[in-house]
């Protein structure tokens, strides 16, 4: 996008009231309460401030205005915080809309996590990330709550990404327990708590197998208890429901939707707090346990391990034997779980509700006041995206071999990998230049595993990067999870190598989709496959053509 | 558990796989059925695509608009054909609108038809686990009676 066809507006501008934009105002869920915080902190700046949605909950009826109402009311003198997280359809809305505006990315659930449960889930969840790159040229910046999250915001060319802190009303949680459900539970077992719907992406099957593991390995003695919605009519509802009756563990207790009173008697009364989703672009209810001195047990995915910040006990491993003999230490060694919960305080520390008011300001500053510099005029990118999952982690794979020999012969391309080693937050992927060769590295989704063998996971930054591109991806890999999704999302423009070692039936979908696009890579002959494709990718217009 | 496994300041990763170490060891034949079952657990691959059962009403769910005019007609045939095009050509927009609701209802009972078609999916899995399941007790008691 350059910035003479640019919809962002020109020139330095102070704005008096700053606005935010959420699809569906929700009753204490994360992205409603970082909204009503944020509201009350502009005004408590003197800036007026309103929150628009298109859809709300009844109790939540006094706090917003009606989307369709923000065109009209705002002017050149208003800001609108855009918060995204889900599929929203209120792009054509921002469009029209006068005034500056800044992102404010809570994440968006990779679909995968969603197949084989949720069709329509999934397919929203794309048409979110869709949306992500259709808001890019309408907004002046982007803020995030996690590197995590910014480094997704990078890779779609997003200006001026920044992380910001999440904001915690510590208050909300000083609920009385409710006696009743306190007295139920406080029977001596020992208590495993979850806390949070029960969506496929949650993986609650997951925190059902651990917990089965560390009942008949460990505590017969012991309960889960999963605290949140639960639709026993939804596929996965009902996948639960079946799974729990087939691993057969006792006293599993599926409350559904909860009280604030209830909520605290299951926190007052448990032994650990044990996490194993797959996406969190932050991870409230982490914090929340940290907070009410329950020790937290916790798959270190996605922001979780940033979330954590070191404090808990967060593992790369999703053996439920393994995370089981987690919550046996931390039950039975009460000095451990002393240290554990001693780390916890002071991870809440950093997050008083002070210093993230004095972070919000100094991030926010340069929008509000019209200070941000305008966005530089990118440098003519590569025309070829090597898209290697494989060259980070295993640089010694076939793949891996293929694609810096791709490269070479290409001589201007850029190569998207994935991180290696254990999860740091950063909030930008890790660029490397080698003459006209860049290599980007993105964080996965979730940890590597340590099995050679075992499939790499998806990155969505990495796949947004590639499909907000304009270059000619080549999928170095059609067996890994990141091709799958980028073959579904840009099939007309995607080339493919696929790995002749790995069953036929692997390649069977990138083959349909593909056509003539998909090579195959024979381990004995990898400068014959490298030779032919940098011939097709070089030859004028045939690449693009297609 | 390894060490190298654990994101953990204090205590140290190191601590806390020493600990994991010092449990009680449950006996491997425990442990072996145990992990059995959880790979049996395991939600089996799926499927991106639609389902062939769904893929053709997925196809026709948009009904505001029709395959290209053809006619078989010799003489007449190009004539009706472009008096059915122009037609279409004039009056798309009111047809797009009467058609408008027929095209929500489609894909609302598209979806509620996706949903269930994975529900039956889910459960067919968890039947098959809990049939594999009361086999293994089957042959456990029948062991021990022999």
């Amino acid at each position: 996008m350059s910035i003479l066809r640019s919809k962002r507006p020109a020139g330095p501008l102070a704005v008096r009231a700053v606005h935010q934009l959420v699809p569906r105002l929700a009753w204490g869920d994360a992205v409603g309460n970082q909204a009503r915080y944020l509201r009350e902190l502009l005004r408590s700046w003197g800036y007026a401030s309103e929150i628009y949605a298109e859809q709300w909950d009844e109790e939540c009826r006094e706090q917003v205005r009606p989307a369709k109402d923000y065109p009209r009311e705002a002017d050149a003198d208003s800001a609108l915080l855009i918060h995204h997280s889900f599929e929203s359809r209120l792009v054509p809305l921002v469009a029209r809309s006068p005034g500056r505006k800044a992102l404010v990315y809570h994440n968006v659930t990779p679909a995968r996590l969603f197949e084989g449960f949720e069709r329509k889930v999934a397919e929203a969840c794309t048409a979110a990330r869709e949306e992500l790159l259709a808001l890019r040229p309408l907004v002046e910046c982007a803020y995030a709550y996690s590197g995590f999250s910014a480094e997704e915001l990078v890779a779609a060319g997003l200006p001026h990404v920044a992380v910001l802190p999440f904001a915690m009303d510590w208050h909300a949680f000083d609920t009385p327990p409710e006696p009743v459900l306190r007295a139920e539970l406080a029977d001596g077992c020992a208590n495993v708590l979850f806390v949070g719907r029960a969506v496929p992406h949650k993986r609650v099957d997951d925190v059902l197998r651990a917990f089965t593991a560390y009942q008949r390995l460990y505590q017969p003695r012991s309960r889960l208890v999963v605290a949140g919605y639960l639709n026993r009519e939804t596929p996965y509802g009902g996948y639960l429901h079946g799974l729990r009756d087939a691993l057969g563990p006792e006293r599993v207790l599926f409350l559904g939707r909860v009280s604030a009173g209830q909520l605290s008697a299951c926190f007052a009364t448990a032994t650990a707090y044990l996490s194993m989703s797959r996406h969190e672009g932050f991870g409230v209810p982490l914090l929340e346990a940290m907070h009410r001195g329950v020790p937290v047990v916790a798959y270190g995915a996605a922001a979780v391990p940033e979330t954590m910040g070191g404090a808990g006990l967060t593992t790369l491993s999703r053996d439920p034997v393994e995370v089981a003999g987690l919550l046996a230490v931390v039950e039975r060694n009460a000095g451990l779980r002393g240290q554990v919960l001693e780390a916890q305080r002071a991870r809440l520390a950093a997050l008083g509700q002070d210093a993230v008011a004095t972070r919000w300001k100094q991030a926010l500053r340069p929008f509000l006041e019209g200070t941000l510099e305008a966005p530089r005029a990118s440098v003519s990118p590569a025309p070829v995206d090597l898209v290697c999952p494989a060259l980070g982690p295993r640089p010694d794979s076939d793949m891996a071999r293929l694609a810096r020999r791709v490269a070479e012969k290409l001589g201007r391309a850029r190569v998207l990998t994935l991180r290696p080693g254990v999860p740091s937050p950063l909030p930008a992927p890790e660029v490397e230049s080698t003459g006209g060769v860049e290599t980007w590295r993105f964080t996965p989704d979730e940890p590597l595993s340590r099995e050679p063998s075992a499939e790499l996971p998806g990155a969505s930054s990495l796949e947004t990067a590639v499909v907000g591109s304009a270059a000619v991806p080549v999928l170095l890999g059609v067996e890994t999870a990141s091709a799958r999704e980028l073959l579904a999302r840009v099939p007309s423009r995607v080339w493919g190598v696929g790995d002749t070692a790995l069953p036929d039936s692997s390649r069977a979908e990138a083959r349909r989709r593909l056509g003539t696009r998909l090579l195959e890579l024979k381990p004995s002959q990898p400068d014959a496959t490298a030779t032919r494709l940098a011939e097709l990718l070089a030859r004028p217009g045939e690449a693009h053509a297609r | 558990m390894h060490a190298e496994d654990l994101l953990t300041a204090s205590p140290t990763p190191e601590a806390v796989a020493a600990e994991v170490a010092r449990l009680p060891p449950p006996s491997p034949e425990a442990l072996e059925a145990l992990r059995r079952k959880l790979e049996s657990s395991e939600q089996a691959p799926v499927e991106r695509e639609w389902p062939p059962v769904l893929q053709a009403p997925r196809n026709k769910k948009d009904s505001r608009y029709v395959e290209p005019a053809t006619s078989h007609r010799p003489v007449v045939g190009p004539a009706l054909v472009l008096a059915k095009r122009a037609f279409r050509l004039a009056f798309q927009p009111f047809i797009n609108e009467v058609l408008r609701r027929q095209v929500e209802f489609n894909e609302a009972i598209l979806d509620s038809l996706a949903t269930l078609y994975e529900h039956q999916q889910v459960q067919a899995r968890t039947q098959a686990l809990w049939r594999k399941e009361v086999e293994e007790r089957l042959a456990r008691l029948e062991g021990q009676r022999d």
